[in-house]
């Protein structure tokens, strides 16, 4: 996950090298260490500098580290060729190496010789069983393939190991979503949660999930995720406030007259509400119109 | 044929077209969706559609954002005399075409509102062909429901049940396609994420 700084700092950077304002490498750095994924930029200027022999060799060591980035931003781009140029320059540098066998396995899933990319990361793994980048590539390939059972058993065996891996549990969840086995990413969720329970995006997704089963259960405890995510985020966070006013309104019409539950449920709504209806007024205030009938036919109806 | 969609004509205009191509290109490693808006034809044979509104490019499978959006669009554009007259979808893989439970479900949702709603199905090879192909037709597939409610694939081949109003709108699209335009798109998501950001994309085809 990136934060608001570091998305602002890429985009000026991204920019800036569009525009050919230099900064390239601190730009290609910058996406290598936020694991984003912008093949296209990367590959266009990540090649400007290993084609230019003094800027290459003004990299020294990382030099390396730039090929490999470049061959893997090049397969994403389906630029099958400059991937084969560049692993075949590491491997005259680097004959023995593991990670230069990752690239040429990888190579292969480009291409889509998935056989031969599977025979090629189970040798892999034969020699290194724990590593975490050549399993997920077995969760891709099973998706990439359209085996989507396949790559929920993979990616279940591969948090049995690394359970702490929270990408993967997020992964695995919007897998589950995409397939409308929501009790399922609940269980994902719940984990997420478990073990970082400071961060609202999670929380946000839970009750969403939750919503989404519906139920009286799941939505009074979807209510209570919403207003822990209003927490998180200092009442910053539209979604969350939509979602409080949603539950209400659907709670209401699940039990329809247990008084007591209503009062405090639309003590929390109308609050939510007129923060939604502040911020459009302020933000967006040609939307507020439509706002305004949203939000009282919910309120309306509990 | 018995049902009520059984003989309707479908239109798409080339700004509805256009925006959910260029949303789907702005988004390539995820699905997509978003609704269509329009009307029927005042000579009661055809479902004119005039113009969308991108939704998601994640979790498409969850209801909170989709009752929200549904509800703002439909507010916004019922003013306009217009309505959701259905429904979007780009699968995750450019080689999918099958039309999954989430995509029916919302079809089948809007179903209960207007009767005679369709899904599109962008076809990512006709898509990708166009540069070459020179294709009049859209890189979209149609699909209606049927007696028994269920969504089937109308057939494409010399069949005028489904057109673009635009005869040129492909080489629009290839142009705003060069042009990157897709980077301007706003889709509810990011209209969720930040509300000052415009889903009704106002300045897109200036």
């Amino acid at each position: 996950m990136v934060t608001k700084t570091e998305e602002n700092q890429l985009n000026r950077l991204e920019s800036q090298v569009d525009n050919a304002g230099g900064g390239a490498w601190e730009y290609l750095c910058l996406v290598r260490k936020l694991k984003l994924r912008r093949s296209d930029k990367v590959l266009k200027h990540g090649l400007s500098i290993l084609n230019n022999p003094s800027k290459r060799s003004a990299l020294g060591p990382e030099e390396w580290t730039l090929y490999e980035q470049v061959a893997v931003a090049a397969m994403d781009c389906q630029s099958l060729d400059v991937a084969k140029d560049c692993i075949k320059v590491l491997r005259k540098k680097f004959p023995d190496s593991k990670r230069v066998g990752r690239l040429e396995a990888l190579l292969l899933e480009a291409k889509g010789s998935w056989e031969l990319a599977d025979k090629a990361y189970s040798s892999l793994l034969e020699d290194n069983p724990l590593d975490q980048t050549i399993h997920k590539r077995r969760v891709a390939m099973a998706k990439a393939q359209g085996n989507i059972p396949g790559a929920i058993e993979w990616l279940n065996k591969y948090l049995e190991i690394f359970m702490a891996d929270h990408d993967a549990w997020r992964e695995l969840a919007e897998i589950y979503v995409s397939l409308q086995m929501y009790k399922q990413a609940a269980f994902c969720y719940e984990e997420l949660i478990l073990s970082q329970p400071t961060v609202p995006l999670y929380h946000l997704a839970y009750a969403d999930v939750l919503y989404t089963l519906g139920g009286l259960e799941n939505l009074q405890t979807a209510k209570k995720y919403y207003t822990s995510t209003i927490d998180l985020t200092g009442g910053k966070n539209t979604r969350a406030l939509f979602g409080v006013c949603l539950c209400t309104s659907a709670i209401t019409q699940v039990t329809k007259g247990k008084s007591k539950e209503e009062k405090e449920g639309s003590q929390v709504q109308s609050l939510a509400a007129k923060v939604l209806e502040k911020d459009y007024k302020q933000r967006a205030p040609d939307k507020l119109p439509q706002l305004t009938t949203a939000l009282k036919s919910l309120t309306l109806s509990s | 044929m018995g049902s009520s969609s059984g003989d309707l004509r479908y239109e798409l205009s080339q700004n509805a077209y256009i925006k959910l191509v260029l949303h789907s290109l702005n988004h390539p490693t995820s699905s997509v969706n978003g609704v269509l808006i329009g009307r029927i034809s005042p000579s009661n044979d055809a479902v004119l559609i005039d113009d969308a509104v991108p939704l998601f490019h994640s979790h498409l499978g969850l209801l909170p954002q989709l009752e929200i959006s549904l509800m703002l669009i439909e507010e916004y554009f019922s003013a306009k005399g217009l309505n959701i007259v259905g429904y979007f979808h780009a699968n995750e893989r450019s080689d999918d075409y099958e039309l999954g439970g989430v995509a029916k479900n919302i079809g089948d949702h809007i179903c209960r509102y207007f009767p005679q709603a369709a899904i599109l199905l962008l076809d990512n090879k006709k898509l990708e062909a166009l540069k070459k192909s020179k294709d009049r037709s859209a890189v979209t597939q149609l699909y209606v429901r049927d007696a028994s409610k269920n969504w089937k694939l109308v057939q494409s081949e010399g069949n005028s049940r489904f057109s673009l109003r635009e005869p040129s709108a492909n080489l629009i699209l290839l142009d705003y396609i060069s042009t990157e335009k897709w980077k301007g798109i706003v889709d509810f998501d990011d209209h969720l994420d930040d509300i000052s950001k415009d889903w009704l994309n106002p300045g897109l085809f200036n």
